[in-house]
């Protein structure tokens, strides 16, 4: 079977530097991926380039059987390609509610009336219900990071893309985290993660992709990448919670 | 996600109580208004319509760049146009007056298309400037046309404002309706579209054009809507402004104080990105205008004294502070969850 995502040979330059040098990956549909790489990696680029916020500089991304390179965010939203944002961007004066929607009436297309009840799940899944009428702007970081997570999984995503959504919780949230991003993989999404907080992302994923300056480091079962040499080196002084 | 557990049960709101004041106090109005023919002067009805057309220019601009992000400083092109398809239509093609209120919005549309395609390349202060410079090409081509005066203008003859009405104050009547129902809908058309699906994307795109490309909304697509139903609003409000005025030339025509910088001051003073600012701001505006109109130049200065001062103590406009304080909306847009 064909890969649900594939990447192939795709560069990024910011100008003189190669933020994205030759990089190929593939996920098989109902995979879940962990990305690791030291900061300043490219891993959020790697994020915008899949989800089309960054035009490639060469190569292709393939997305379900179709070539995705040359299309705009929004359709690939639509195709089911889902994202939130390392640094969330809520729409602030909208309700959290409203925000939620959004996701639901364009990515999933469906009619405004025909939402409500999945957006009403989605805020109860990610703990935010009692604040539905908040404006997302007076959310703390915390709540806006679930609410990117509600956001991205109103759009009905086939592939979620996760950026670096567990930093800075305590150990019962990140738990609570886990068990919803679990909940969301057993219902058929795929998942591609990144995340500095290594036991949070091995209790969740099957795989692990390590990018270093842009270039594949190392690709396999979580613990034996994480016990390879190279990965060791990179990783040496950031420590494992 | 399928939860063991079954959804809350849940109600949307998409009413306040201060809306349904709301609806009262705007039927009262909208009766009192179409009565006025007949106890009111010319003045009055001439002073009514003009409200009504800068309340739509001001719902129209705060649309634009309130909503859409497209900070357009050159929205007298639809004004001149609008108003030039009125004479050529009349003159030229033998249209009766009223029919060609709605054919010049439709052409002033039709020019926006490619327009669009020109201005919507630019971003920010360059869409700005870039929108002033299309409206100055539209002047000077208007200029070039001698059937419609060139650069000097020309007067609507008065075979063609007869049609309107027999008697001055039957025409005068007759296009306060015309101002009347342009207000009053171009009201109504705002609200119902931010109400809508559209005005989802819309205020999803003013918070973050990133994020609402991510959530699959089509940001060019919604904003291109916008911008075409401006122009064809504004073409329409162009050609009621002229038929009212019984002549035109381009200078006036695509005055870029009259037809843009008030509307602007207006928005702004009033509450940008909200339907309750741009009424909020005409009444200050005409208020300030009344009560300074003998005072020449120093009305203008105060004008833009009052502008700066207002922006800087309430960057959200007069209806921000009112909006914050109270948490009064008469045209409510919101979706609220209401948990049973």
């Amino acid at each position: 079977m064909a890969p649900l995502l594939s990447l192939e040979h795709v560069s990024k330059n910011f100008g003189a530097l190669k933020v994205i040098d030759d990089l190929s990956l593939s996920l098989d549909a109902g995979e879940a991926l962990g990305i690791l790489g030291p900061n300043g990696a490219g891993k959020t680029t790697l994020f915008n380039l899949i989800a089309g916020d960054l035009p490639v500089g060469a190569g292709a991304i393939r997305f379900a059987g179709e070539d995705v390179t040359g299309l705009p965010a929004y359709i690939r939203c639509r195709r089911g390609i889902g994202r939130t944002y390392q640094i969330p961007h809520p729409f602030g004066n909208m309700s959290v509610f409203e925000n939620v929607l959004a996701g639901a009436a364009f990515g999933a297309t469906r009619r405004e009336a025909e939402s409500y009840e999945r957006c009403i799940d989605l805020l109860r899944l990610t703990n935010l219900l009692g604040k539905a009428n908040l404006p997302a702007g007076k959310l703390t970081l915390l709540e806006r990071k679930r609410l990117e997570l509600a956001r991205a999984l109103a759009t009905d995503p086939k592939m979620l893309l996760l950026d670096e959504i567990a930093g800075g919780l305590t150990d019962t949230e990140c738990q609570l985290l886990i068990e919803t991003i679990r909940a969301v993989h057993r219902s058929g999404v795929s998942i591609v993660w990144i995340e500095h907080v290594v036991h949070a992302l091995i209790a969740v994923v099957g795989r692990l992709f390590v990018i270093n300056f842009g270039q594949k480091l190392a690709d396999g079962e979580p613990r034996a990448v994480m016990e390879s040499p190279q990965v060791q080196e990179v990783y040496m002084g950031i420590e494992e919670r | 996600m399928s939860s063991a557990a079954s959804t809350p049960a849940f109600r949307i709101e998409r009413s306040t109580r201060t809306s349904w004041i709301g609806l009262v106090l705007a039927i009262a109005i909208v009766v009192l208004l179409v009565s006025v023919p007949w106890w009111g002067g010319e003045d009055d009805l001439r002073l009514i319509v003009e409200i009504c057309y800068t309340i739509a220019l001001a719902q129209l601009w705060n649309l634009l760049a309130g909503y859409a992000g497209l900070v357009s400083v050159g929205q007298q092109a639809f004004v001149g146009l609008g108003g030039y398809a009125l004479f050529g239509l009349t003159i030229l093609a033998g249209v009766p007056p009223l029919p060609a209120i709605v054919l010049a919005g439709v052409i002033a549309a039709l020019i926006a298309v490619p327009t669009a395609l020109i201005v919507f390349r630019l971003r920010g202060a360059y869409f700005a400037i870039g929108t002033w410079v299309i409206a100055e090409v539209y002047s000077e081509v208007m200029g070039l046309i001698r059937d419609l005066g060139a650069g000097t203008g020309m007067s609507l003859p008065v075979a063609i404002s007869r049609h309107v009405g027999e008697t001055r104050f039957d025409r005068e009547a007759s296009l306060y309706y015309v101002g009347l129902v342009i207000g009053i809908g171009t009201v109504a058309v705002v609200f119902a579209w931010l109400r809508s699906r559209q005005g989802l994307a819309l205020t999803a795109i003013r918070d973050s054009e990133t994020a609402a490309g991510s959530v699959g909304i089509n940001n060019d697509r919604t904003k291109y809507a916008v911008y075409l139903l401006a122009a064809l609003v504004t073409g329409m409000i162009g050609a009621l402004i002229y038929l009212e005025k019984l002549r035109i030339s381009p200078d006036s025509a695509f005055d870029v104080i009259d037809w843009t910088a008030d509307i602007i001051f207006i928005v702004v003073i009033g509450g940008i990105g909200s339907i309750e600012g741009p009424f909020l701001g005409a009444l200050v505006f005409f208020a300030l205008r009344y009560f300074l109109a003998d005072y020449g130049a120093w009305y203008m200065i105060l004008l833009g004294a009052v502008a700066v001062v207002i922006m800087l103590l309430a960057p959200r406009g007069l209806w921000g502070l009112v909006a914050d304080r109270f948490d009064i909306h008469f045209f409510p847009v919101r979706r609220r969850v209401r948990l049973e």
